[in-house]
């Protein structure tokens, strides 16, 4: 997997491209564990060049999730392919998760719920 | 005799070795679409599980997998070498949402026609996914 990160305004937006799984799900901890040391909390993860995930990967992202509650964040995710998308409804993710349609809404949205 | 029978080490890089191969074998049949999609994420479930609970990365142990093409159906036999899998596949308890782990059974059982766990006569986990398939499916 491909992980390009940028920032926008307070918000570190990554793009995943490929398969998040095992492996790939530990790197994607690995690189948001970097965020948090550097006191980032608000981040976004735009899926749209991700064609496969398994349990696994789902189970990162939920790791994610836990962590950047912990730290009073946000985490986002924009741009699910309707497979992905079908995932996260089977698994009731979608009900725990911020999923927006585009990259664009997801990062507008930082600046009207502000986090602490 | 199955029509494909792939193996791999017990080691993280054969987590996108098995995901090609198994990728090609479908292309190689045309099998594309949704059912391409739920039949990749099933074996894989399984693979993972037989990596990280059964073999647990031993790298002594294999990972084996059977592929099983037909006109009415698609399966996969995915065994390892491990030590009291189907234990854990059934005394494990219901993930919560905010579980990390535990979604992978029930991820195989909502996309598989049917799938099956038994113990192996040297006490491996052999999982079987099953996929019935339309007519013009598979060449």
């Amino acid at each position: 997997m491909e992980i390009v990160l940028r920032e926008e305004g307070h918000v570190s937006v990554l793009s995943l491209t490929g398969r998040l799984d095992l492996a790939s799900g530990t790197s994607l901890k690995e690189e948001i564990k970097k965020l948090f040391d550097r006191d980032c909390a608000s981040i976004h993860l735009d899926l749209s060049n991700v064609d496969f995930i398994n349990s696994s990967g789902l189970g990162a992202l939920v790791s994610v999730m836990k962590e950047v509650r912990l730290r009073k964040g946000r985490l986002t995710l924009s741009n699910l392919a309707n497979y992905v998308k079908e995932i996260f409804e089977i698994t009731q993710l979608s009900h725990i998760f911020e999923i927006f349609e585009t990259e664009q809404e997801a990062i507008n949205s930082y600046q009207s719920v502000p986090t602490s | 005799m199955p029509d494909y029978l792939l193996e791999y080490q017990s080691v993280s890089e054969s987590e996108e070795k098995m995901h090609d191969d198994v990728t090609g074998i479908l292309a190689a049949h045309n099998i594309e679409g949704e059912l391409r999609q739920a039949f990749i994420l099933t074996v894989s479930e399984a693979f993972t599980n037989a990596l990280t609970h059964g073999n647990n990365y031993d790298t002594d142990k294999l990972i084996k997998i059977s592929i099983y093409i037909n006109h009415n159906s698609l399966t996969a036999d995915i065994i390892d070498e491990g030590k009291g899998g189907l234990k854990k596949v059934f005394e494990k308890s219901p993930p919560t949402l905010l579980s990390e782990h535990g979604r992978g059974v029930d991820l195989m059982r909502y996309y598989s026609s049917a799938v099956r766990f038994r113990k192996t006569s040297i006490g491996g986990l052999r999982v079987t996914v099953v996929f019935e398939m339309k007519k013009n499916e598979v060449t």
